[in-house]
Order: C-alpha cells, then structure tokens, then sequence
C-alpha cells in the first residue's frame, strides 16, 4: 500500500538537525524570491525618478544624464545583483533623493517601529498570558465567559481607531500625554516614552485580544489532557497542575500564534504610525514609495519582508525546541 | 452558549447587510452632496448621527459605506478561497515534495501582507477599490491554502479514504467525492474569519488613503477626515469606527459560531 | 519651476516669510536661544540647483545662503552682498558692487563666488532656477567686488529671480559636498540635519552684519499636520511655519499662550481647467464651471474660511494686484444656462484626477458635489505625485484638477500654451513677453491687462488664495505677517527669554 499518511507530518519525522537545515535552506529560498519579487515590482513602477527630481521643464539629455548618474540606465539584472550584493554587506545603496545611505536611514526609522512593535507585543503578553489562562480555567464561570466576549470585541476593533479615541481621552479631554509625534530616547527619555504609551497600548489592546483568545484555547486544550487529569486526581489544584505540565504544552500553539501576530504587528504598525505620526519604517515606505524613491522603497519592503521571514522561520524552529516528540526525533 | 454566537454573528451581519441594501434604495441624504450651510451639526432629528465638515449627513455615508466594506470583503475573500482553496487541496492530495513546494511558495506570500501590497499596487495603478481588494485577496490566499490542505490531509488519512484507495478510486473522485465536502465546512468557517479581517484590512487601507477615492464613502477615509476634526468634533470619529467593530464582530461570531456548529472539536486551528 | 510646483502640491505650500531688509528687530543675542520651527516637507537635498524642492529656500535662503539683492515686504528691492548695482539705460547690463561681506568659511565674498555661482545655478538641476538666468549673455569680475552681467534682452523677472533662489552666492571655495553641507555667508549655517526628523541650524558668528537672534534654529518636520499641532501644544514647538489644517485653529485660540499670524502667500490654489479638452475649450463651459462653485462656502468648508479669493493668478501682495474675485459670482442658474448654450444640456461627464494633498482632496470633494447639482458628473481620481506630474502636469490627460502654485509671480504660466493648462491664447503671451521687456510701470499695467484676460476667459478655477496662517507661542515675536517669497526669514523673528 502506498504511503498516504505523508504530507503534513513529513517533516516532523526527521531528525532535528535535518529539520533546521531544511527550514533554513527555505528560509533563504523565500528570501532569494521575495528579493526578486520586491525588484521586479519597484522597476515597474510607473513614474519616473528623473523627471520627479528634474522637474518638466527638463531636457531628454538633462534626463538621460540624471539616470545615467543614478545608475538607473543599467540592466536590470546587474542592478539587481548590484542591490543584493550590496544588501550582503550592510550596503542598502544610496536614496535617490537625498544620496544618503539607505541602511541609515532604515535603522534610524526601525528603531522607533522596532520600539512600538516590541512594546506593543511586551504589553499584549502580560495580559494576554494571566488572562487567557483564567479565561481557561473558569471557562464555565461568568467571569471567563465576560473575558472572551471582551477579547472578542477588543478583535474586531481596528488598532487605529483605538488609537484615534485614545488621543480623544488621554491627549484632548484628559491632556495626560501627547497626542503624536515622537522623542528619541537619547534626546529626552521622559518625553520618549510619553510619546509611545498611545501608540503601544492601541497596538497592544487588538493584539492582547487575539493572544487572549489563543492562550485560552491552548489551555483548554491541555486541561482536558489526560495527564493533567491524572494529576488532578494526584491531589494537585487545577492551576498547579497547569503550572507543573501544561505551560510547556501549551506554549506550542501560543509561539506559533506569536510569531505570526509578531509579523503583522509590524504592519500594523505602519497604520498606527499613521495615527501617531511616528517616524517609522511605515512613513519612510509611504513617502518613499510617493516620491518614487526605489531604493528607500525597496531596502525598507526588504527589511520588512525579511522580519517576517525570520519570525516565520523563528516559530518553526521554535518547534523543535518546545516539541519533544520532535526534538529527540522518537518516530 | 453556541448558539448565541451564532445568532449574534447573524444579527449583527444582517445589519451591515441590511444598512447596504437599504442604501442602493434610500439614505436619509444624499451621501455626496455637499451642503454648506449644514456643517458640523450634532446629532438631532433631522440627522441622528449628525453632519460632518462637508455638512454631509453621516448616518448616510456609514450606510452607503457598508457597501464598499461588503464588496471588498467579498471580492477579497473569493480570489483567496478560489485561488488557494484548489492549491490546498492539490497540495494535500499530491503530498510529497510538490507540496512542500507550494505551501512553501505560498509562504512566501505571507511574509507580503495586504498593507504592502496595497501599497505597492496603489503605487503601480493608482490607489482605488479594485487595489485594495486584490490585495487583500492576494495576502489572504496562504490562510485558505492551509486551512483546505489540513482538511484534506485530515479527509486523506481517514480510514474511509484508506478504503477507498485500496479499492483503486482515483484522486480526482476522491477528491470529488470525499474531500471537497469535508472541507467546504472548514473554509466557509475561514472565509467567515477572512471577512473579518479583510473589512479591517480595507478599513486600514482607506483610512490611509490607499483604497477607494472620495467623494465614495468609506468608514476608513471617515476615521482618517474626523481626525482632523478631534479637537472640535470628536463625535465624527466615533460612528465609522463603530461601524466597523460591529461588521467584523458580527463576521468573527458568525465565523465562531459557524465552527462550535460543524464540529466543535474544530477549534482556532486557522492561521 | 516643476519642482516649485511639486512642493506647492506637497507642502500645501512653503511657508514664505517676507523680509524686513536688513534691519534685524531682534535685540542682542542672549545666551542660550532656541528657537523650534515645525514644517511639513523636508528638502530632498541642500543644494538649492539639485532641486527646485520650496523646502530647500524655506530654510536655506535668506538664513544660510544670501543673494545678491533681497526683496522687502513691499515688493522692492533692498541690498544685501550687493551695496548697490546700476542699471544700464537699455536695461541689458547690471553692474553689482559688492559689500564687504564674508561666508561662514570665513572667506571673503568676491566677485569670483558670484560668477562661480550663476554658473552653477545655470548648469545645475534645478531647471526652474536655470532657465530664469536664461537670459544671462554674460558675466564679467572687473575686479573682486564689482560684477557686471549682461542680458540678452531686458527682463524685469530676472532680477526679481536674482533675489531668489536662482541668486544664491555659494561659497566657491568649499570642497563639501552642497547636497549635505550648504556653504554661504548668512547669518546661519548648518548644525545637524537628521534626515527624516529635523535639521539645525547654529548661528554663524563670523557673521559680516549684525548677528542672529538665535544660537540654535530647529526645523522639524512632520508629515503630518496634526503631528504638527500637537507638538507646539505639547510645547515641542515654538512655531508652526504654515498650518495645514486650518479646522484646528480652535486649538490656539487662548491668546495668553498662542499668537495667530493671518496673512497672505503667492499659493493660488487652481482649479486647472484643461483648455484643449473637447468640452473645456468651449469659453461657455469653463464660465458655467466658474459660476457653479461658490468659493466662499469652499473656502469656509475646506480650510475653515481662511483664504483669500483672488479670481485670477495674482496674489494681493504683487503689484498688479487688482480684486477680480467678483467676475463669476456664484449662480447655479447662470451656469446651467451656459451649459445649455455649449450643447451640454443633457449632461457633461468631465475627469478630476487630484494630486493626494488635503486641500485637493477635500476641495475635489466639494466641487464634485457642485458641478453635479448644475448637470457635470465628475468622476475623482486620486494620484500620487510622480503619477500625476507624468498624466496631468506633462501629459494634460485630465479634465480638472485641482493644485496649489505657490511660486511668485507665476501667472506668466499661462504665457505657455504648452503648460499644463494648455491655455493658448496669443495676446497673453505677448503681453507677458512686453511686461517682462518693458518698465516696471509697463509691466505693472500689462500684467494686470493679463490678469483680466485670464479672468474673463475663465481659463482656470482659482479657487482661493492659501493663506499664511502662522502659529507661534506668545512669547515669538517679529514673524512677518505676508509670505511674498519661498524663505522662512529669521532676521526678524525673537523671543522673549
């Protein structure tokens, strides 16, 4: 008879080391493709940068001088492999526009999104986490049955909207904190984190309501495990035995849910940057992208991708390590 | 309990469905029209919810925005179910290394969300409702993909399939026969979830003016205009931004509800 | 003069400061001064012939780099690196003697620079700077503090270009690169420049006139306006250079904390009407157009009523100004009768493609709603700025659209049938060639004859006049009520300690 159990357990019966090697060699793949998709899709763009900076009243000369200058008059692919190979080493290229490095300019820009996104995640975790796991075990009570409603209203509320009505109470009526607009942390720490309380806490209501939902479900999923029952009868209390067995268990599902909340955090940090005005990596793009500055554009769409890769990949491996039955390979 | 959900989805998509509806037939005002004399009334009879900077009636932009926010949804969730439900399915029913390179390919489009592409493809075409639901569309598709393929490896391990094989049955029947309606629960749960989140997506998208153009009402470019307004008007950031909530509150209880129906042991499984 | 437009349409408009000459209101620098100004684009460079970007003037000119001869609040000229210049009686020939001036390098201004520098301007990026030295013949250094340039033809709007950004003087010693590091002899230079955040500017004190008010100049900047408005509350900003969301305005009112400056600038917020479009050449239907909006309530609508209505493509602060606001009163009657006349009675389906600004945007919105009421379906169409300057600035595919031309004197756009109005009338042309040939009484009178052709012909919508709204905190004193030029001059800005 043929194999048919194969497919999506495939993976899981390798070694541990076959597995990394296999999941990072997709890693690279996923990178290698998305470069080109990100390349291909800037080239096309429609708008020519000479002419932007230019301006009409430019000759053709003017304008062939120019993009000779930028490089733009070179084949595609020695730009392309120009762009990678310059990314290998650190080297984003040059913006157009304002001819300074574009990894500066990222790294200055990542640092305010990275701030909002690790907070924002930080926030939604330390609630998420407690409440979740009394949301589980008082399921059949009121009290957890009042936690999923809120998580399921605190889902289908949009983070910028939060945001918006944040600024309304705590910066308009309130006047506790700003209403936007950001502080570097070495210019003045108070006022930084002034600065983030909003955008954090909008970021982090939507998320902590989807990690509420997933750490709930994950732990009803082990309370109704038959070892958590034999502790139980063991004598242990229904948390303690939670606590003894179960986290590891379910911390499985709850990294992987992570993980990919972690990805769209850092979009939905563009929007919230919106509401803010946060000069992060989701305002860079958007001006970029409305100046037909390609490199910016396409240095920023890169490091944003490749965070998502990496957090993809970071979950699957994560795996193996939470996973015995994976991690010493038994089967 | 289930049951409540359930109805409770019903009832709130029934609103936004019905507001929609009601808004091809009969709005309050005309929902463009621009009445300078009427600016920045409160709420009253003559218009409940108010009239924004344009002195535009809201109550009548929230409803005809409905039906930008519905099509959206549902021309979104259709290219990600009919794209990536065939390619779960075929990647479940293949196996093998071909598979792993679809899924792995699909992947790929996870690590590109409906914002960036929104933002690349407004760029290319300029920014409209067509862009905003391909994009969401295209980033939803991986979701669909997985959610068809678990089903289907679920629907190939179970003995029934096993005898089935063993009798010689073809792929394609068994996929006719066995795995298509076996799986057409979990993706209808799905696309109620992606409903969801693409009215979010399209919400976020306007808001950042990287979807449909005014003057055509949307509840996103609604949050976006009363912003401005905030110091002197917050009552115009509150309306659209409900409407929301309540749209995809009512698609995620519809989608919960729809999921403790077919099978209660289908818990929170899509990605 | 492209790259103008593109921060007319980005920056809503840059907010221009007219200058009060030479003399400084500013008391001696007391220690520690600071001043934070908060601005809405960034320039894409420093160079000031990389661009024609109206960020680079907003903080450069005036502040860093200084030109030959500066233009006061009245419109007239007033001297700077030049002590004085003569004219020759043909008006083809300028001689400019220098002051005893020095760049922040220390060097001293000669001849040389300015020569090295109307070079530069003219072989350099910014084509709207070169093409308006066009007319330089020639340009001789007798000796280091006398330059003698000859035109071509005589030309008003030269001179007028040398004041701006087109005269700046480089330090043409400097071995930096412009582009990152400005050279000039102003009364600023440059500190820091965090791109994507602000730029700083410290004051210069080798300065060769009476120093800066300010140790410390902070430009910020903020792509959003709300951005904006929150920070001078929150007390991060001293200024708010032009307020783009006039509907906050409340914000200030407390006049104990806020001032509120009201004036004018050279932003014409046209209704560009696409001349040779099938329907639009129709003289009727460009008049039904101009009868249809009421600009008032537009302007009450869209930027809270402040805003001026001009009528024709002169601001009140030009010499030509006369008030044509009144040509096309609003009447909806009127219009739907001149449509009737063009053939249009059953309908007229016309395209608005919009730049993504606020004030497009939301103006877009008001005249589509009524242009429908006299019988126009407009269908809007938003696009990014590079899309738009491809499809309607260079290649007219449009109908209407709606921007903000914010350069000075820019009616002489209408002179160019190849503009992006594709206004082709001949009479215009030739009167703006005279009034740019002739006296500055000529030209005053040919260009208002100009202005009135264009009125009457509704060659375009001018739907309101932007208005210069500056926000300070109580204590900034001295900022100019009227943006007649591109500059954010600081020279008479102070604030109490």
């Amino acid at each position: 008879m043929p194999n048919l159990r194969r497919g999506a357990t495939r993976l899981r019966i390798r070694g541990p080391a076959v597995t990394v090697a296999i999941r990072v060699a997709i890693f690279l793949l996923s990178l290698v493709l998305a470069s080109v998709l990100i390349f291909v899709v800037c080239a096309a763009l429609p708008g020519d940068i000479a002419q932007v900076i230019l301006g009409q009243n430019a000759t053709s000369e003017s304008l062939a001088a120019l993009r000779h200058s930028l490089g733009l008059d070179r084949p595609l692919l020695s730009r392309y492999l120009d762009w990678v190979g310059g990314m290998l080493t650190g080297d984003f290229g040059t913006s157009f526009f304002t001819r300074l490095p574009v990894a500066d300019q990222i790294a200055t820009r990542l640092a305010v999104t990275g701030w909002l996104v690790f907070f924002g995640m930080a926030v939604a975790l330390l609630v998420a986490v407690p409440v979740g796991m009394i949301a589980a075990v008082r399921r059949r009570r009121l009290s957890g049955a009042v936690i999923s409603g809120l998580s399921q209203i605190g889902l289908a509320v949009p983070a910028f909207w939060a945001g918006i009505l944040a600024v309304f109470i705590f910066a308009v009526k309130l006047r506790w904190l700003p209403a936007n607009g950001y502080v570097p942390l070495r210019e003045d720490p108070m006022q930084w984190a002034a600065h983030l309380v909003l955008p954090v806490l909008s970021l982090a209501v939507v998320q902590a309501s989807v990690l509420t939902r997933y750490v709930r479900s994950a732990i009803v999923d082990v309370l109704e495990e038959d070892y958590i029952r034999t502790a139980r009868a063991a004598g242990w209390t229904r948390l303690g035995a939670l606590w003894r067995h179960g986290l590891r268990n379910a911390s499985i599902s709850v990294v992987t849910v992570l993980g990919l909340q972690l990805a769209t955090l850092f979009v939905g940090a563009i929007v919230i940057e919106s509401v803010f005005a946060l000069p992060g990596l989701g305002q860079l793009l958007l001006d970029a992208v409305a100046q037909r500055d390609l490199m910016v554009v396409q240095g920023t769409v890169m490091v944003l991708v490749f965070a998502v890769l990496v957090v993809n990949t970071a979950v699957d491996l994560s795996y193996v390590a939470l996973d015995p039955r994976i991690r010493t390979a038994r089967r | 309990m289930r049951r409540v959900t359930l109805l409770a989805g019903v009832a709130l998509v029934s609103v936004v469905v019905l507001l929609a509806l009601v808004s091809f037939v009969w709005t309050p005002y005309d929902p463009v029209r621009v009445d300078p004399s009427a600016r920045l009334l409160g709420p009253s009879a003559a218009h409940w919810l108010g009239t924004d900077g344009f002195g535009i009636d809201i109550a009548s932009r929230i409803m005809v925005a409905a039906q930008t926010c519905l099509l959206v949804g549902v021309i979104a969730v259709g290219i990600a179910a009919l794209v990536g439900v065939p390619i779960g399915i075929g990647s479940g029913l293949l196996g093998g290394w071909f598979s792993e390179v679809v899924m792995r390919v699909t992947d790929v489009l996870y690590a590109f969300p409906a914002l960036l592409l929104a933002i690349l493809l407004a760029a290319a075409f300029g920014a409209s409702t067509w862009t905003a639901m391909i994009a969401i569309g295209i980033a939803t598709i991986p979701a669909f993909a997985r959610v068809a393929r678990a089903g289907t490896v679920q629907v190939m391990a179970s003995d029934y399939v096993l005898a089935a094989r063993s009798c010689g049955t073809g792929r394609a029947a068994i996929a006719g026969r066995h795995i298509l309606p076996n799986v057409a629960p979990v993706v209808g749960v799905q696309a109620s979830v992606a409903f969801g989140i693409a009215i979010l997506a399209e919400a976020a998208l306007s808001y950042l003016g990287l979807a449909t153009p005014p003057p055509t009402p949307t509840w996103g470019r609604m949050l976006r205009d009363a912003q401005t307004y905030l110091f002197t008007e917050p009552s115009l950031a509150l309306w659209p931004g409900l409407a929301i909530a309540v749209a995809v509150l009512g698609f995620n209880l519809l989608g919960d509800g729809l999921r403790d129906l077919l099978d209660p042991k289908l818990r929170e499984q899509a990605r | 003069m492209t790259k103008k437009l593109v921060s007319a349409v980005a920056l809503a408009l840059a907010a221009a400061m007219a200058l009060t000459a030479c003399t400084s209101a500013s008391s001696a620098p007391s220690p520690a001064q600071q001043l934070t100004i908060g601005a809405s684009l960034e320039p894409p460079t420093l160079d000031p012939t990389g661009s024609d970007a109206a960020s680079i003037p907003q903080v450069l000119l005036y502040n860093v780099y200084e030109t030959l001869i500066k233009i006061d609040n009245a419109g007239k000229f007033q001297p700077l690196l030049a002590q004085k210049w003569q004219t020759s009686p043909d008006r083809t020939g300028y001689t400019f003697t220098l002051a005893n001036a020095t760049f922040a390098s220390g060097r001293p201004v000669t001849s040389k620079d300015v020569a090295w520098s109307l070079d530069r301007v003219r072989a350099g990026n910014n084509v709207a700077a070169a093409s308006q030295l066009s007319v330089i013949k020639s340009v001789s250094t007798p000796n280091p503090t006398t330059v003698v340039v000859r035109l071509t033809k005589p030309s008003s709007s030269w001179l007028f270009a040398m004041a701006s950004t087109a005269g700046i003087i480089f330090d043409s010693a400097s071995t930096s690169d412009f582009a990152t590091v400005p050279a000039g002899s102003g009364p600023y230079r440059l500190a820091r420049w965090t791109k994507g955040s602000d730029l700083a500017l410290d004051r210069n004190n080798a300065y060769w006139q009476r120093k800066a008010a300010f140790d410390t100049v902070t430009f910020r900047y903020f792509t959003d306006p709300n951005a904006m408005n929150s920070a001078l509350l929150s007390g991060g900003l001293d200024v708010i250079s032009n307020l783009q969301v006039p509907q906050t305005l409340p914000q200030f009112a407390d006049t104990s904390r806020y001032r509120v400056i009201e004036g004018t600038t050279n932003g014409e917020v046209v209704m560009s009407l696409n001349n040779s479009a099938k329907a639009l050449s129709d003289k009727r239907v460009r008049q039904a157009i101009n009868y249809a909006v009421d600009r008032q309530a537009l302007v009450d609508t869209v930027w809270a009523g402040k805003g001026t209505l001009i009528g024709s493509m002169v601001p009140p602060t030009d010499p030509w100004y006369t008030d044509l606001s009144q040509t096309y009163p609003y009447d909806p009657a009127k219009a739907r009768q001149l449509l009737a006349q063009a053939g249009y009675s059953h309908g007229l389906r016309l395209r608005m493609r919009l730049p993504v600004v606020p004030y497009a945007t939301a103006s877009g919105q008001f005249v589509a709603s009524q242009l429908a009421d006299v019988g126009i379906q407009v269908t809007t169409e938003e696009l990014e700025f590079p899309r738009w300057l491809d499809q309607v600035f260079t290649k007219a595919d449009y109908d209407i659209s709606i921007v903000a031309h914010v350069e000075a004197r820019d009616m002489v756009r209408f002179a160019d049938p190849k503009y992006y109005f594709r206004y082709d009338n001949p009479t215009v042309t030739r009167l703006v060639a005279e009034a740019d040939a002739g006296s500055e009484a000529q030209q005053i009178a040919k260009m208002k004859q100009v202005a009135a052709i264009l009125a009457n012909d509704a060659a375009a919508d001018w739907l309101f006049l932007l208005p210069n709204l500056v926000v300070t905190t109580a204590d900034v004193t001295g900022v100019p009520q009227n943006a007649t030029t591109l500059s954010f001059d600081l020279s008479s800005i102070a604030k109490a300690a």
